[in-house]
């Protein structure tokens, strides 16, 4: 298992159009994401559990990684998050 | 032993109901009928110029009167009939002709000892009467009930019977009229020794009712409430209304038994002064708590409901009070505190029992066709004017009445800390109370039958499957059903199915539902015929909530739903989107609408999960479970909510066509943004196709968008 925390940087936070990109991205992983915020958890493959955590800019997530390939997926992520939010 | 007695008498009281459904309106025909052509009433309202006798309008109004009254003339007919095809189990139409040809043979043979013995002059005063030109015994409506029990039994008994070959013409359902005839031709002959002696008991019980004085009509008053719970109190009730445990007395010349009787001949003899109270005793006391009452302590449960709870609630309580006030059925307010406080319903059963003896004592004489509400208040009291009926003292022991619950129920409430509606654990319960009125607007904005399958689906998988049903009927509230093993029963599945409480005895089940109760038997009977009833549990199991809009050829994972246009303008396919993250279908597939109204609106029924903090997008969950993102606007994000405005919050539960957001077309576009706005299925992946099936210029409740 793999955790590493982010804080938001875009302006809208995660919304539909970041979530939708991080649920697509989610899924072509191996590993099962899981995306915490402020006590909340919600599976980064599913889109209507990340929009509803509600993240906005200013906000530190918490996101963890579990799977077979947890090493590369969280490195991925880490880079996505990065270069979109 | 027992719970089968309960039962039997359960299948009684039910059988009732079908005569019984009748009064009123044979009640209101009469009514209105022998009000105007009363020639008192007539002068005091100075009608005599415009109803007078000969005249059209009397005649009509005459005709009215006179065919309200041959229902109430021949209910012990409709008793023998109704009855019988109450308690039947199959082939019920052929019980229905038995009942009447029983009924006929059994006051013929009667009519015929009387005859061979001397004729009426030889038998004992006021015991016989003319029933249908036959000259017969005094039975009431009870040898209507005699006839359709036994009926019934001949019927079970014998409708499929296999008669040797020479005879088999004769056979199954064709001998069930035969084998009544037979048995009433002697059970008549038996009657006419026998029932003299039955007549004594009840004139004497009679007598004893009458000798109670007020103590009887207050015992008699909670021993009726205390009967709903099981719904027991027609059959109670009953005798008193239709036969001569209620009264005897001569009215124009004929014996009339029974209060109810006594009142409507009272109501059309033209000669009435004033009705008797001996009679409407047993009547009267329903008006002040049902009208007066039980609406109050509606809303003193309204007042106590948690705050976020209050619009829901209310709309269940007014719905209940309203039904309550004009037609004088109360369960539904009364099963609201039933469950959660017998306490509460026993006093309750006292203060009814203390409004019956409270009309008695003021002399009051006002009756009633069915049940004690607003409209058998004005025709059978207020316009019968006071001096008849002293039905002021109705009102004035009505307000008192109104106080008095309210202050027991919002005082009780608060200090047990009831869990009346609106103030449970966010738990099921809740749910059951909003599911329910949801159910009720939705029926009463759509008027659509595409929910009963789920609903019906969650019956009949809370009843424990097809095979364990052995009979279905319904009375006024609630569904009654026989199951042959009660331990399969599942009472949390059947409350999810809009039921308001669930009530065992035995192999009996009665789930409460409220007056649309017929249309759920009805549509569960449907249902039981169709081939998906074999399987309840495949809809039940994915799809908790009864609501549903489409007919499901076999569901994948997710149960199929048809979603409503979310708002008026012209359809686009998704793929015209201009952003890729929604034309691409990277959030899922859907359709998009080019808004020409700056409206958002739900289409489909469920709960609000998130609205965005820059209220430009709702995202909500069907009731089958459906996961749909609406997004006003492309990149109106960025707007930070200027322009829009929200009318729903997290969590709460929509219809249909409830309006979600409104926003300013010309604001937002002025500011540079498109107002396509898509409708997202988020979680395609777990249907097999999202369709849409409209094109061009929609609005809402059009159907738009089919995923299955």
């Amino acid at each position: 298992m793999k955790t590493f925390e982010y804080t938001i940087k875009d302006e809208v936070g995660i919304h539909a159009r970041p979530a939708g990109l991080l649920v697509s991205k989610v899924k072509a992983l191996g590993s099962s994401v899981t995306i915490e915020k402020g006590g909340k958890s919600a599976s980064a493959s599913k889109l209507f559990a990340v929009m509803g955590l509600g993240v906005v800019k200013g906000d530190t997530i918490k996101i963890t990684v579990e799977g077979g390939d947890e090493d590369t997926a969280a490195t991925e992520l880490q880079a996505f998050f990065e270069a979109n939010l | 032993m027992k719970s089968k007695i309960f039962g039997v008498l359960q299948r009684v009281g039910r059988s009732f109901m079908l005569p019984i459904a009748l009064l009123p309106v044979a009640g209101l025909l009469l009514g209105i009928g022998s009000s105007f052509t009363n020639a008192t009433t007539l002068e005091t309202y100075h009608l005599t110029n415009i109803i007078y006798e000969g005249g059209i309008l009397y005649t009509i109004l005459d005709i009215m009167a006179k065919t309200g009254s041959a229902v109430f003339d021949n209910l012990a007919l409709l008793f023998a009939m109704g009855v019988a095809i109450g308690m039947a189990k199959k082939e019920k139409e052929v019980a229905a002709l038995s009942g009447a040809i029983a009924f006929l043979i059994m006051n013929t043979a009667i009519s015929a000892l009387i005859t061979a013995n001397g004729g009426v002059e030889s038998m004992a005063a006021n015991s016989t009467t003319s029933v249908l030109g036959i000259t017969t015994l005094q039975m009431g409506v009870f040898g209507g009930i005699i006839v359709g029990l036994g009926v019934a039994a001949l019927h079970n008994r014998f409708y499929k019977i296999e008669l040797p070959q020479v005879l088999s013409f004769f056979g199954g359902t064709r001998f069930v009229p035969i084998i009544s005839s037979i048995v009433y031709l002697i059970v008549g002959i038996v009657m006419y020794f026998v029932w003299p002696v039955i007549q004594g008991w009840i004139a004497s019980l009679g007598d004893l009712v009458l000798a109670s004085g007020y103590a009887g009509t207050w015992i008699y008053g909670i021993i009726e409430r205390a009967l709903i719970p099981f719904g027991l109190h027609h059959v109670f009730y009953m005798p008193f209304w239709q036969t001569e445990v209620g009264g005897a007395m001569m009215i124009d010349g004929t014996l009339v038994q029974g209060a109810q009787n006594i009142f409507f001949a009272e109501l059309a003899s033209k000669s009435t002064t004033q009705f008797s109270v001996s009679a409407t005793r047993f009547m009267s006391g329903k008006f002040p708590f049902m009208i007066f009452g039980l609406p109050a302590a509606a809303l003193a449960m309204y007042h106590t409901a948690r705050p976020e709870k209050k619009k829901v609630v209310g709309g269940l309580l007014l719905s209940a009070a309203l039904t309550a006030m004009l037609t004088g059925i109360t369960e539904p307010i009364e099963f609201t505190f039933l469950f959660v406080s017998p306490l509460m319903y026993g006093i309750h059963c006292v203060l009814a029992g203390l409004s019956y003896m409270l009309m008695h004592i003021f002399n009051v004489g006002v009756g009633m066709t069915f049940s004690g509400g607003l409209i058998d208040l004005t025709l059978f009291g207020i316009l019968q004017g006071n001096a008849k009926t002293n039905w002021i003292w109705i009102v004035i022991v009505g307000l008192v009445y109104a106080v008095v619950y309210y202050l027991i129920f919002s005082l009780m409430i608060k200090h047990f800390n009831y869990k009346t509606p609106g103030r449970e654990a966010d738990d099921e319960e809740t749910k059951l109370y909003t599911r329910k009125d949801v159910d009720a607007r939705k029926a009463a904005s759509s008027g659509t039958a595409s929910s009963g399958d789920n609903v019906s689906a969650l019956i009949l998988q809370g009843l424990g499957g097809k095979a364990n049903l052995s009979d279905i009927d319904a009375c006024a509230t609630r569904l009654r059903i026989t199951v042959k093993d009660p331990a399969l029963v599942q009472d949390s599945l059947l409350k999810q199915s809009g039921a308001s409480g669930v009530i065992h005895k035995g192999n009996g089940v009665q789930i409460i539902y409220g007056p649309q109760v017929s249309v759920v038997k009805s549509r569960f009977e449907d249902y039981l015929d169709s081939p998906d009833s074999n399987n309840p549990a495949a809809v039940v199991d994915s799809a908790p909530a009864p609501e549903t809009k489409a007919d499901a050829p076999a569901a994948p994972a997710a149960k199929p739903i048809v979603l409503g246009a979310h708002m008026t303008g012209k359809i686009l396919p998704l793929s015209e989107v201009e952003d890729e993250v929604f034309s691409a279908g990277i959030l899922g597939e859907g359709v998009a609408i080019e808004p020409t109204e700056g409206k958002l609106y739900a289409p489909c029924d469920g709960t609000i999960d998130n609205v965005t903090d820059t209220h430009h997008a709702v995202s909500m969950t069907s009731a089958e479970g459906c996961e749909i993102l609406l997004h006003v606007g492309i990149d109106t994000v960025k707007l930070g909510g200027k322009f829009f405005n929200v009318h729903v919050k997290d969590g709460q539960a929509v219809v249909r066509g409830d309006l979600l957001l409104s926003f300013d077309m010309k604001g937002i576009r002025e500011a540079g943004y498109k107002l396509t706005t898509p409708m997202i299925v988020c979680n395609t992946d777990e249907y097999a196709s999202v369709t849409p099936i409209a094109q061009g210029n929609t609005k809402p409740g059009k159907n738009i968008l089919e995923i299955q």
